[in-house]
């Protein structure tokens, strides 16, 4: 099955979508397999990061922001500077993550979330879920 | 007579369909006319024209200015040409800044070429929004916008009028969206709105012919008119008082709605002033129109309010347009305004423009606009 969720962004950065793909999980009724999250944008990025820790999660979106930060040279000038930026931001990062199932759990750590990111909000996005069976 | 009738309710009646078939042409030329660099060094934006194109920038300015934040004006040609570099040699590169839009559809209005020569001198971006990139102006701008129009029977600018509104629209949203003034969800929003006009101008076609025809009766002796309204609006109401001369020969006046009640309140015979007011419903001038048309109640002028909200006003000379936007409503008040001006130059037996005959007759060939000696610095 593929589940997709709406996401609307009021801000780039870090959103917990943990919530969203257990229910994805549940919904499925899959005990034993892998679980896929990806993101059908390409200024945005799925990550793992620990949640425990607010500015933790600003460190982790300052730091990219650091390493290519929004500019006007960019050669892609069709929408904008931080487009322009999301979009390396995001082939950096990657638009999907991976998880096993085991007995019904998702196999995340105690210090693991899942975050959508987003590189160009406020934006109107979507999550999509795929839950294969063993 | 029935012929130019025609051929200007034609021009009327086809908007809806000139923004529909030029509206993604338009959007996808204005998208890399500006580099981000050139975008992000601009700190004042001035759109210059004469005529409708002088309208359509000031139909825009005001709502270029709020989706931008930068210091956006109209200026009619004369002042953008002689009254911004007052003579003085340029500045090596320091009006740079400056962004100069220049509309005209022909592309060869003397003072407006002569404008947009002396501002790139100066220094500053040129632009022009033209149906014709090898006019002069388009020569003398450093971008062009193109806005060519599929051809129609000729009557005054209606088509042209609309297709300058859309292009500088275009060019407005699509700066916002560089500068990131606006998400670009929020441009494409604005996007989908202004191409929604093209609904709204068929059903504005729909509800207009009938009563500016019925109109046109009651007012066709009448020799001058008032055309009132703020913000957006005042340039419909520039709009229909110059279709009101080209077309019917009229003595028309264009006048902001708070300025009215300083000025043209107070003309003779008030009975034999039809007034227009442009009024959108949800117009930041929303509440001084409705103090306005208790004012032309007590002077008891005749009147037509152009509104989107029937409950907008208890009055019963109004006209009920379908609800766009405050910045995208000179679109559709185009229709009403060139139909009011068509059915009333039939009534009145007048050919447009005096048929350039007669003591019109300098005017043939667009002769007075376009061969004005241009002062070009050395």
């Amino acid at each position: 099955m593929l589940k997709n969720f709406k996401l609307e962004t009021n801000r780039s950065g870090l959103f917990d979508v943990t919530p969203l793909v257990e229910e994805a999980l549940t919904e499925s009724g899959v005990l034993d397999g892998l679980l896929l999250v990806s993101v059908p944008h390409s200024t945005a990025a799925v990550t793992v990061v620990s949640p425990w820790d607010v500015l933790g999660l600003e460190d982790v979106h300052d730091e990219i922001c650091r390493l290519v930060p929004t500019r006007i040279d960019f050669k892609h000038q069709y929408d904008t500077p931080q487009d322009a930026a999301g979009h390396v931001k995001a082939a950096l990062v990657g638009h999907s993550k991976s998880f096993f199932i085991d007995q019904g759990k998702l196999g995340l750590g105690h210090s693991q979330k899942i975050y959508f990111w987003e590189f160009d909000g406020p934006r109107s996005r979507s999550v999509q879920v795929k839950v294969i069976k063993s | 007579m029935s012929e130019q009738l025609e051929a200007y309710l034609g021009q009327a009646r086809s908007l809806s369909e000139l923004v529909e078939t030029e509206f993604d042409k338009m959007a996808a030329r204005a998208r890399l006319l500006l580099t981000m660099e050139e975008a992000y060094g601009i700190r004042q934006i001035i759109i210059t024209g004469s005529g409708d194109s002088y309208f359509a920038a000031l139909a825009a300015a005001s709502s270029i200015r709020a989706w931008t934040g930068l210091p956006t004006n109209a200026m009619v040609s004369m002042e953008a040409s002689r009254y911004l570099d007052h003579g003085c040699p340029p500045l090596a590169g320091r009006n740079r800044g400056l962004l100069v839009v220049a509309i005209s559809n022909s592309g060869e209005a003397a003072r407006l070429v002569e404008a947009t020569t002396r501002l790139r001198h100066l220094g500053a971006i040129t632009l022009a929004i033209t149906a014709n990139k090898d006019s002069r102006l388009g020569q003398a701008a450093e971008k062009q916008l193109e806005i060519p129009i599929p051809a129609a029977a000729p009557a005054p600018g209606t088509r042209s009028y609309a297709a300058s509104l859309l292009g500088v629209y275009h060019l407005g949203i699509r700066i916002a969206e560089m500068l990131m003034s606006m998400t670009m969800d929020k441009a494409e929003g604005l996007r989908r709105e202004l191409r929604q006009t093209s609904v709204g101008l068929n059903e504005a076609v729909a509800v207009s012919e009938p009563l500016m025809s019925k109109l046109s009766h009651a007012w066709s002796t009448k020799n001058r008119m008032d055309c009132l309204g703020s913000g957006p609006s005042l340039a419909s109401a520039q709009y229909a008082a110059a279709k009101l001369i080209e077309a019917a020969g009229i003595h028309a006046t264009p006048q902001d709605a708070e300025e009215f009640h300083h000025l043209n309140y107070f003309a003779a015979d008030p009975e034999d002033v039809p007034t227009i007011l442009f009024a959108p419903s949800t117009g930041l001038a929303r509440n001084r129109c409705l103090e306005l048309i208790d004012a032309l109640d007590q002077l008891g002028r005749p009147r037509l309010i152009i509104t989107d909200d029937k409950d907008y006003t208890a009055s019963h000379d109004v006209l009920v347009l379908p609800k766009v936007q405050e910045a995208f409503a000179p679109i559709v008040h185009a229709v009403p305004a060139a139909m009011l001006s068509a059915f009333l130059a039939k009534r009145r037996n007048e050919i447009h423009y005096r048929g350039h005959t007669g003591p019109w007759r300098g005017a043939q060939n667009a002769g007075l606009v376009r061969n004005s000696k241009l002062e070009l610095p050395n």
